[in-house]
């Protein structure tokens, strides 16, 4: 295969490309759900194709083909070409690269046990128990369990010079019940909510997540909460777990510090960025505790990888330090215009896609308290526990989360259940208010399979690290 | 394109060597280009030529579904294996009737010539249209132009042959000055339908008229919603209330509603697939015709989609909306809604408002809050405006709703008689199909800084 890219880009170099870039990508896929007792999802797909990214005077051009044929390849490397023709009728400067080292390499996601050698009924068997146990209260409505498995092989190569082979294998799964009274619904999930917890690990990242052990709880959980009391419209100080706080970190950090987005790139769907270039060293994102940064070389993180799509090697970089904005995500054509080279941060959701900005593992740093001690230092709260609703306007500055289940927290103890809780802020006022962060005892780095992107749309995996942490007087309750 | 002949030769070659009791071959093919440019400049040109090949296996009632994107027999005939070994391992799903017959479905144009054609320099002189319009104005534009074909085909052991050609043309565009944005969008299946010029005049008006935006204090409102603002609430029904699988789940609103009234009278919400006024597609992923279905009618609830097997978990017939074989866990899903237009003009609603405000669109949208309510939250987005004794006052900073659609449509002030294609995130086998809508009541609980 590399010799075939070879070949490519040996012709597009003949026609004088700046610079062209070829992907060979083959993902296996395979879903599995069961509700209610019944498989109701039981797929594999598999995907092989080369895209082809073409820089030509100054402009980008890119096509992609569902095959590895060398005369199709060739098809597509000249529709690139012309599509960067094309391109160049509207461009205002030319594009111009920041340095890269063209390595020459090849990176496996550490796995144990390869999903894929998993027998089929082994992970349907796991499913179907978990669904059954689930549903042995009738008020449980919707009992379901799933695993997704992804394997890929991708090859990159630059008329730079670049070689780099990457096998990657992704493992998640997670469970939910959900309950009904005849007028109301409430739902419980574990590890997470919206298809459980990811990692770039092999099935023992599923055993090791014991989710029998579980079930019961969620399924209690799930049924106290229909007669819970309504999340209160009042201010209170929260303190968020960590699953929550990783979405809290995706949605008000993640996304504003691409600088694709910032540089106003992504205007046309998802939006633009509160976290201004004039900004960089200057604005006070948050409390002086709170420190943010990137790091794709986490063992086993969703959003670990060897090198991203443009051949820049997997690294750790700072975007809050000391509650002070001082880094972004960002790519080898966004980096030069802060001064920077590319910290790795371009992924493609496939072959057929071009790579773009994308989140790595954007991790809270933890503090220093242990959870019991911050409940117990909170007279008056509540403690937001598992995701549900997100939404964040289009600078990412107002947000509201909406989590599955609340406590109260009375004198330094979690007390009653809340339904329905939400809660809602500004970006800086809200992480400038942040007083604790629980210690490593408690951090974890959470998998976001789903996060969304670019037009055509792609969903990139991803993860965050983060710990409980605490809030001080954010505004609660508004679903009435 | 590679045309019906030869899939279904195909697909007959495949099916032939199947040990499987039923079996199903669902494609899609697609050739798209998409431009994207923001500060008045392209900045992203793709074009990806790529199918999607679904092989369902029934053996009894065990169902394997296995996919690639490999035309090639060899593959096709790997991927049937695959299929029918994962169905061995599958559990008896009883909600499955087995796979459905041939039917005679609506023949409807949706492939055109020119579309198929037009070229990434093609889509760059539309997109040069665009920003030398918003330039003479002093405004800069970001947005994105995708044009492609395609095919769809459906081919099963019971005899069921489909096959349609598409196009798809949406242009998307965002005007912009320091501090207010304004948008507009076309989508059609034929490339002529889109105006860049017009389109661009649209979104600069609106950014010229919301510059320097003021703040407005949340709180209950009056509102004009205009098309692509009331379609962004149904990208999210579709999905939560208007599915088979909310219904039976009893998470839609619908659930135990049938037949009661749960919204003004005015309000009649439906999917038709095969109205070419949308974006139409005659049959779904399991070759069933698609069937004209009410979810509301004149505020009173009436029914939901269904797919074959959540139909028949329910003791009907399937209504022709399958998702395609790896997503029917999710159930059957509308890809084609509209709202009953009514007699009025955008400018006669405006009219009658005191105090209010227009709403060009939503931005990040969710629904998950409280399903049986329809309770949605989300923030305005690229021209919003107050309105005072009846006419546009000027722009205001983005506002955040959180309300109940089932209130906020019990008190519908105006429908316009006009409405508006919108592009849905699921792309070129549906719209949503919306008037401007004014509404007496509606909930903003939060503000933000532009």
């Amino acid at each position: 295969m590399k010799d075939k890219l070879g070949n490519v880009l040996d012709w597009l170099k003949s026609k004088g490309v700046d610079y062209a870039d070829c992907r060979y990508v083959n993902t296996e896929a395979e879903s599995l759900r069961v509700t209610n007792g019944v498989v109701d999802t039981l797929s594999r797909n598999s995907s092989i194709g080369v895209g082809i990214r073409v820089l030509h005077n100054g402009a980008w051009g890119f096509a992609s083909i569902a095959s590895t044929k060398e005369g199709d390849l060739k098809k597509a490397a000249n529709k690139g070409l012309q599509t960067a023709r094309a391109s160049a009728m509207a461009k205002k400067e030319n594009v111009r690269l920041a340095e890269q080292e063209a390595f020459h390499d090849r990176y496996n996601t550490p796995c144990e046990k390869d999903p894929f050698d998993v027998p089929t009924s082994d992970k349907i068997g796991l499913l179907l128990e978990i669904s059954d146990r689930l549903a042995v209260d009738s008020k449980i409505k919707t009992a379901e369990a799933s695993m997704d498995f992804f394997k890929t092989n991708k090859i990159f190569c630059s008329t730079e010079g670049a070689e780099i082979e990457q096998d990657i294998i992704e493992s998640g799964g997670g469970f939910s019940a959900t309950a009904y009274d005849g007028s109301q619904v409430q739902k419980r999930s574990y590890p997470n909510s919206h298809r459980g917890d990811f990692a770039t690990r092999g099935y023992e990242f599923i055993e090791e997540m014991n989710f029998l052990d579980h079930v019961d709880s969620v399924r209690e959980e799930a049924m106290q909460l229909l007669s819970a009391d309504d999340c209160p419209d009042t201010e209170k100080d929260i303190i968020i777990c960590g699953s929550q706080m990783a979405l809290q970190v995706h949605e008000s950090c993640g996304h504003p510090s691409e600088l694709d987005r910032v540089l106003g790139t992504e205007i046309s769907l998802a939006g633009g960025s509160f976290m201004q270039i004039k900004g960089l060293n200057d604005l006070k994102y948050g409390s002086d505790i709170v420190n943010i940064y990137a790091d794709a070389t986490i063992p086993g993180a969703l959003g670990s990888f060897g090198y991203d799509d443009e051949g820049v090697r997997a690294q750790r970089s700072p975007i809050v330090k000391n509650g002070l904005h001082v880094g972004y995500l960002t790519s080898r054509e966004t980096a030069p215009v802060i001064g920077q080279k590319s910290n790795g941060t371009m992924r493609a959701d496939g072959w057929n896609r071009i790579p773009l900005i994308r989140m790595t593992n954007i991790n809270l740093e933890p503090g220093e308290w242990e959870l019991d001690d911050l409940i117990a230092d909170t007279d008056d709260g509540i403690f937001f526990d598992m995701n549900k609703v997100w939404s964040i306007d289009d600078k990412r500055l107002n947000f509201q989360f909406g989590v599955e289940c609340a406590w109260e927290i009375k004198n330094g103890k979690l007390g009653r259940m809340f339904k329905n809780p939400l809660y809602t802020g500004m970006t800086p006022k809200f992480w400038n208010s942040c007083d604790a962060i629980c210690n490593k005892n408690h951090w974890r780095v959470w998998g976001v399979p789903n996060c969304g992107k670019g037009e055509p749309m792609q969903t990139a995996r991803v993860a965050h690290g983060a710990s409980p942490t605490r809030f001080r007087k954010v505004k609660v309750g508004v679903s009435k | 394109m590679i045309g019906k002949d030869k899939l279904f030769s195909t697909f007959e070659k495949v099916v032939k060597t199947s040990r499987a009791d039923e079996t199903e071959i669902v494609y899609i093919g697609e050739d798209n280009g998409l431009t994207r440019f923001a500060n008045s400049t392209i900045h992203q040109n793709v074009n990806e030529s790529n199918a999607r090949i679904l092989i369902r296996t029934i053996i009894g009632k065990k169902i394997g579904v296995a996919a690639t994107n490999s035309i090639s027999l060899n593959n096709l005939k790997a991927t049937l294996r695959n299929s029918f070994e994962i169905a061995k391992y599958q559990k008896d799903n009883e909600h499955f009737p087995g796979l459905p017959g041939p039917a005679d479905y609506t023949d409807i144009n949706t492939f055109f010539e020119s579309t198929s054609r037009f070229s990434p320099k093609d889509r760059a002189r539309y997109v040069k249209k665009v920003f030398v319009r918003a330039n003479r104005r002093k405004f800069t534009t970001a947005g994105s132009f995708a044009t492609g074909d395609g095919e769809i085909a459906v081919f099963n052991s019971k005899g069921v042959r489909c096959y349609q050609p598409m196009t798809i043309a949406n242009l998307g565009i965002i005007a912009m000055s320091d501090n207010s944005s304004g948008y507009s969008v076309g989508l059609s299946r034929k490339v002529e339908d889109i105006d860049p010029a017009a389109l661009a005049d649209v979104a600069v008006d609106k950014a010229f008229k919301s510059k320097k935006p003021k703040a407005l204090e949340a709180g209950d409102y009056e509102v004009i919603l205009e098309p692509a603002a009331v379609a962004a609430f149904f990208e999210w029904i579709a999905f939560i209330g208007f599915g088979s699988k909310a219904f039976i789940d009893k998470t839609s609103f619908l659930s135990d509603n049938i037949g009661k009234k749960l919204m003004d009278d005015a309000v009649t919400i439906y999917d038709d697939a095969n109205d070419t006024g949308g974006i139409a597609m005659p049959f779904d992923f399991e070759g069933v015709p698609r069937k004209k279905v009410t979810f509301v009618e004149k505020g009173i609830g009436r029914g939901v989609v269904f797919d074959c097997t959540t139909g028949h978990r329910e003791g009907v017939d399937s209504t022709g909306h399958a998702l395609t074989a790896d997503e029917q866990g999710e159930g059957a899903m509308p890809l084609n809604i509209f709202i009953e237009p009514g007699n009025k003009t955008k400018e006669e609603m405006i009219a009658s408002v005191k105090k209010g405000i227009l709403v060009t669109r939503f931005h990040y949208i969710n629904g998950y809050i409280d399903t049986p309510r329809a309770v949605l939250t989300g923030m305005t987005r690229d021209g919003t405006f107050l309105i005072e004794d009846g006419k546009i006052k000027h722009g205001i900073k983005n506002l955040r709703f959180t309300d109940s659609l089932l209130r906020a449509f019990s008190d519908v002030k105006g429908i316009s008689k006009d409405r508006g294609l919108i592009p849905p995130w699921w792309g070129s086998v549906g719209c949503i199909c919306m008037p401007t809508m004014h509404l007496g009541s509606f909930k903003f609980t939060g503000t933000t800084d532009f």
